[in-house]
This record gives structure tokens, C-alpha cells and sequence, in this order.
């Protein structure tokens, strides 16, 4: 089997702003329900152990007309609100029976609020996450935080979440990060065999389709990719950082990769593989969930990181696990979280001699031309003055 | 011995070279270059490789690396892409060794590059979106004259009262030279204040640079245009940089050959770490 069909596929889905495949599987059997939810991260489990459908919620791309969405910021404020209350306006969310804010910046959590005002007939929630894991403290309260959430989707499902449906659950996304860390390996292992942008198309796919239809798809490309023959290029590896909340276009993406660089890591929809590990089935489910995320959990600059020698360490390991031989920071325009972080990691990258460059852009961003010379001459100044 | 293939896919031609590089000395096996004309370039870099490989005697097989640059990343059997930067600067080191600085005017940019004695690009700076510094822009003003663009450096050369023309903006550089065509200006004239407005631009990215040193090479398409070099070296006395402008015969391969030794030189580098990349 080829990739092509499956690629093509999540291109349909990543192209429809109407939410055509949650529309299907919620009209396929009365009273399911879907909730929708923004970067970076929710646990998805609990949304499925109530039987609904979890669906990522990523902005317009750069496909939507924002008419309505800008009246409501300042022209200082990223893109992906807009476009979000532009979806929502022009009834694209009215698939979804509830939206899940997740603690990522002001301007997100300030949308929760918003939310609220203006979908009074739907759920809304600002899903705090714990900055202190110390499992007594910040451990006690996130167990709290899960425990609201199964009690407000057990009332909007109708169905009990109970310990074994949790299970049940956990189980299911242990397996579907189990075959996603699969796909990100086969990238650093053979990155011209699972391009970026397919792997970012496949990701996508993530956000809107069960689960375990997810983890089909993944099975099926990880298996066809295997079996193509495919090109190795002379391209520089690196990692992509700074794209966890608002989305690249992809013809960034594609930009950078025709520019010469194989992304060999990035942080693109990072709820797909932000536990680390598998969060095991034996015990309270909540406590596990709450343990892997304190505990086994990913970085990015939505976390906080107590011990400040630490900052910036998991990019300096993300190099050095995929090989890279440099970073390329791409951040949205005005997207706090990502710009303020920068700076931090970029000393860091600088104290262990690892080569970056940086640029910012917004997810309706058509003018490639500059990002491709950027990313070329990037690319260009590693593969010939490199010492390696 | 290490042969690679450069091949530059610019707006306006389609260039391709083929090089045996032996250590630090790199020679010819063959050179092509195919103006676009509203042809396919994929199709064209095809073409052109076939026809340098076949000039040399050889086979896709025998060649090492494929590199491309310009706009060669879609080139399918590509092994590596470098920048018009990086490749322009090495091709033009390679053409004369000891330049410091690159001027590439292509149909649709001017570049001007800031190099060091290995060809590393120190800085460079770009002409903007308008197409006023261009080969584009002088290939329609000289259809519209009616003069084939082999001749447009020789009439440049001949003027003896040059008009100044707009070095803005291109639309306003044609309704300047519809108005003079209409005043009587004579052809060389009106060619000499195009060739002073393009100098007048491609002289500031040196300046906006800060290149001190030279002497600057011209490549790109234009680099044959003598008049054009006359105007910039002209415009850099009047500046008072006391700077050479150069140009060679072959410096419309400049990129292809700074690929095809930059191509040399990564093959070189990967077949040490055993990490050699294939084309298709």
C-alpha cells in the first residue's frame, strides 16, 4: 500500500473547516456528544471514557476569512483567537456539545470567558493545569481539576466515568502515543521516508477522528512509508520549536523542508505525545494521570520550570536524540509563551554550540519566499561551515 | 576524482555544468544554459542534464552529486539544494579567485554578496520586490525598443547624452522611457540611463553591505551586459568606492558551478561519516 491515499486523506480532513468527519460520527448514533478543545493539552482520556468525542480545536488556518474574529482583539493578539471565535460565529463549532480552554497563555484563557458570553447554551471550561509538581500540592489540586471534568462531562454525556472506563481509556491513548512516538521515530530514523508535512497531516487527523480509527491510520502509514522507496536528500536535520498553539501553514512547513531541512522534532500538537510515558492501568486512573502528567510529562512554555538550570535542557536532548544539527525557532506573531521562551532557549542552544534561526509567522501567512531563503541559507551555513 | 552536476533554475534560464573535482582542483566537463521562454524549467534542468552528461561522455550513474540551486528545489533527481547566496558566492570565487564580493543580477533579483576568500557569505542584501534592477525589466524596455539584447551593451556603451530614468520602480522606469522614445531620445542614450538607474541600484546593496574590499564580480544573466558593467563601475567612481566590477565569460554558470562544488564538497564530507545521500 501506498502513502499517498492515506495522506490524501488527512489532507481532506485537515482542509475542512465545516468538521465534516465529527458531524458524521456524531450523526451516527443519537447522543454522542463531541467536545472540543484548544492547545496544548487536555487529557483525552477522561473525554473519551465518557464516550464523547475529543476534538482539537486549532484556528482557521489559513483558509478562513476572519471577518468577525478581529473585532474582538487588539491588533497585538495572535491569530488563533480570532479565527477560533471566527469558526464558532459562523457556526463550524456547532458540532461540538462543549470547548476545553487548557492553561496556555492570558489571551486563551481570557477566550474561555469569552466563550462563555457569547455560546451561553454551551459548555465552556478553562482547564487549569498545575505549575507546582509536588503531588501533594499541585498533584492535589490537578486530581481536583480531573475530577471536575468527570463530573461536567458524566452530566453532558449522561454516562457514567467510571475507574474502568478510564481504564479503558487510558489503554486506548497509551496505544495511539505508543504508534505516534512510532511515526516520529521512523521520521528521525529515515526523515525522507515521513516527511514533516505528513507527519503533521497525520497529526491533524489526530485532532477530529476516534481515537482508535487514529491509530488505524497511523498503523497503515507507518507500515506503507516503511515499504517506499524514497529519495535520502543532502538536507541538515533539525528541530522545529514553537509551533504548539497556533498552527504553521503548511506551506511553511513544506517551505522549510524544500528549503533543504529534514524537521527531525518539533512541538506541533503536542497533546498527541505530551505524557512521555504509558500511563499504567493499575491503580486510580485519576492519580495515574495526574502522576504522568506532573511527573512523565513533556516541556514547553506553558510549563513552568522550577529549577531554572534546568530551562531549556529537553530542546538541547531533542537535538541530540534526533540528531540534529540545529534548531529552526518558529513562533506565531505575538504568541507570548513562544517569544518569551525563545530568548531563554536560545542562550541555551548557545551554551552547548547548537546553530538556530528564527522567525515568526501566523497561521495565514502566504508569503513563503522569505522563510524559504531564511531556512535555505540556515540550512546552507550547517551543511558547509558546520565543523561536523 | 568526484564528478558533480550544478544546475540553477533561475526565472529567466535554466543553466547546467558538470565538474570533475579532483581535491581543491575543479574542471569543466560541460556547461548548457536554456532561456525559459515560457517552457516548463523542470523540464528544461532535465534537458540541460542530459545534454551536459552526454557532452562529457557520461552517465547519470558516474555522477556523484546532483545540486541545485535558484529555483532547483522541485528538480526530482536533486541530491542537495544550496541558496543563490551560498552557490553565487563559491561560482564566483571559483571564476576569479580573490573577489570579495558578488553582484548577482538574475531576470528577477539583484543580490548583492559580501564574501570571504573561501566564498562564505558574510552579508548580503536584496533588491526589493520591484523589478527596476533586473534583467526582466531591461529585456521588455529593449523589446520595446526593438533591440536584441545582444546589443544592448555595445548601443549602451555608444551613448553620448544618457537620460536618466526612474531607478524607483519599474513601471514608472517604462512610462519614463515611452516618454523619451517620444522625445526623440536616441536608443543608446535611453539604454545608458536604464543601464545608470539599474547601476544606481545594484551599487547601493554594496554600500548597504559594506563591501571595502574588492574586486566585485558580476554574475547572473547580465554579467555579459557590458554596458552594465561600464554603468556600475562608472557609479562606483561616483561614489567614490574604489572598487574593480569584473565580470567573466562564464559568469551566467555562477550558481550552477557553486553548486556543483559546493555538491563536490558535501560529497566529499558525507562519504566521510559514511552518511552519503542518494539521488533518485
Amino acid at each position: 500500500m501506498s502513502t499517498a491515499p492515506i495522506i490524501e486523506r488527512c489532507r481532506e480532513i485537515f482542509e475542512d473547516l465545516d468538521f465534516k468527519v465529527v458531524r458524521a460520527w456524531k450523526d451516527a448514533e443519537p447522543g454522542r456528544k463531541v467536545m472540543g478543545y484548544m492547545p496544548f493539552y487536555v487529557p483525552r482520556e477522561i473525554i473519551h471514557a465518557a464516550g464523547m468525542l475529543p476534538v482539537g480545536v486549532l484556528g482557521g488556518g489559513d483558509q478562513l476569512e476572519v471577518i468577525h474574529g478581529d473585532a474582538y482583539y487588539q491588533s497585538y493578539i495572535c491569530r488563533i483567537p480570532r479565527s477560533t471565535i471566527e469558526l464558532g460565529l459562523t457556526g463550524r463549532l456547532d458540532v461540538l456539545d462543549g470547548m476545553l480552554f487548557p492553561s496556555i497563555c492570558d489571551v486563551i484563557r481570557n477566550l474561555s470567558g469569552m466563550w462563555k458570553l457569547m455560546f451561553k447554551d454551551k459548555y465552556a471550561h478553562y482547564f487549569d493545569v498545575p505549575q507546582n509538581f509536588d503531588d501533594g500540592v499541585g498533584g492535589a489540586f490537578y486530581i481536583e481539576e480531573l475530577k471536575i471534568l468527570c463530573r461536567d462531562f458524566e452530566e453532558i454525556s449522561g454516562r457514567e466515568v467510571s475507574d474502568e472506563a478510564l481504564r479503558r481509556s487510558i489503554a486506548v491513548y497509551n496505544k495511539n502515543r505508543r504508534l505516534v512516538n512510532q511515526l516520529y521515530d521512523l521520521r528521525i530514523r529515515e526523515p525522507w521516508k515521513a516527511s514533516t508535512t505528513d507527519v503533521y497531516l497525520i497529526l491533524r487527523a489526530a485532532m477530529v477522528l476516534p481515537v482508535e480509527e487514529h491509530s488505524d491510520l497511523v498503523r497503515e502509514y507507518l507500515a506503507a512509508a516503511q515499504d517506499e522507496e524514497k529519495p535520502m536528500r543532502d538536507n541538515c536535520r533539525i528541530v522545529l520549536c514553537g509551533t504548539f498553539c497556533e498552527q504553521p501553514p503548511l506551506g511553511l512547513l513544506r517551505s522549510i523542508e524544500m528549503a533543504g531541512c529534514y524537521v527531525v522534532d518539533d512541538d506541533f500538537m503536542l497533546v498527541t505525545r505530551w505524557l512521555l510515558d504509558d500511563v499504567p492501568l493499575e491503580g486510580d486512573p485519576l492519580e495515574n494521570l495526574s502522576d504522568a502528567y506532573l511527573h512523565h510529562s513533556g516541556e514547553t512554555a506553558a510549563k513552568y520550570v522550577p529549577d531554572v538550570k534546568t530551562k531549556g535542557l529537553h530542546l538541547v536532548e531533542a537535538v541530540k536524540r534526533s540528531g540534529a544539527e540545529g534548531v529552526i525557532f518558529a513562533s506565531p506573531s505575538f504568541c507570548d509563551p513562544a517569544l518569551l521562551d525563545r530568548p531563554m532557549l536560545q542562550n541555551v542552544l548557545d551554551a552547548h554550540g547548537i546553530p538556530y534561526t528564527s522567525f515568526k509567522y501566523a497561521e495565514n501567512s502566504g508569503q513563503m519566499q522569505p522563510i524559504r531563503e531564511q531556512a535555505g541559507t540556515f540550512a546552507d551555513s550547517i551543511k558547509l561551515w558546520s565543523a561536523a | 576524482m568526484t564528478i558533480t552536476a550544478g544546475i540553477d533554475v533561475g526565472t529567466g534560464a535554466v543553466k547546467c555544468v558538470l565538474f570533475d573535482v579532483t581535491g581543491e582542483d575543479a574542471s569543466w566537463l560541460g556547461k548548457r544554459v536554456d532561456r525559459v521562454r515560457r517552457r516548463d524549467p523542470m523540464k528544461l534542468a532535465e534537458e540541460g542534464y542530459a545534454a551536459v552528461l552526454e557532452e562529457a561522455g557520461l552517465k547519470p550513474d558516474d555522477v556523484a552529486y546532483v545540486a541545485t540551486t535558484g529555483d532547483g528545489e522541485n528538480v526530482a533527481f536533486r541530491t542537495g539544494h544550496f541558496y543563490s547566496m551560498t552557490t553565487h558566492a563559491r561560482g564566483g570565487v571559483h571564476l576569479k579567485p580573490g573577489i570579495r564580493a558578488v553582484l548577482d543580477v538574475g531576470s528577477l533579483h539583484g543580490r548583492g554578496i559580501n564574501i570571504d576568500p573561501r566564498g562564505k557569505v558574510l552579508s548580503y542584501k536584496m533588491t526589493s520586490q520591484c523589478a527596476s534592477g533586473s534583467g526582466q525589466f531591461l529585456e521588455n524596455i529593449a523589446r520595446y525598443l526593438g533591440v536584441a539584447v545582444d546589443e544592448i551593451g555595445t548601443m549602451s556603451q555608444s551613448a553620448d547624452d544618457p537620460e536618466a530614468v526612474s531607478s524607483i520602480c519599474a513601471v514608472l522606469a517604462e512610462t519614463d522611457v515611452i516618454n523619451m522614445v517620444s522625445r526623440g531620445i536616441s536608443t543608446p542614450n535611453i539604454l545608458k540611463g536604464i543601464h545608470m538607474s539599474m547601476a544606481s541600484r545594484l551599487v547601493k546593496l554594496l554600500k548597504a553591505i559594506k563591501v571595502a574590499e574588492g574586486p566585485v564580480l558580476l554574475t547572473g544573466g547580465l554579467a555579459l551586459d557590458t554596458g552594465l558593467v561600464a554603468a556600475i563601475q562608472e557609479d562606483m567612481t561616483d561614489q567614490k568606492m574604489d572598487l574593480a566590477v569584473e565580470a567573466s565569460p562564464d559568469s551566467i554558470f555562477a550558481g550552477a558551478i557553486g553548486a556543483a562544488l559546493w555538491g563536490a564538497f558535501r560529497h566529499q564530507k558525507l562519504a566521510q561519516i559514511g552518511q552519503l545521500a542518494q539521488a533518485s
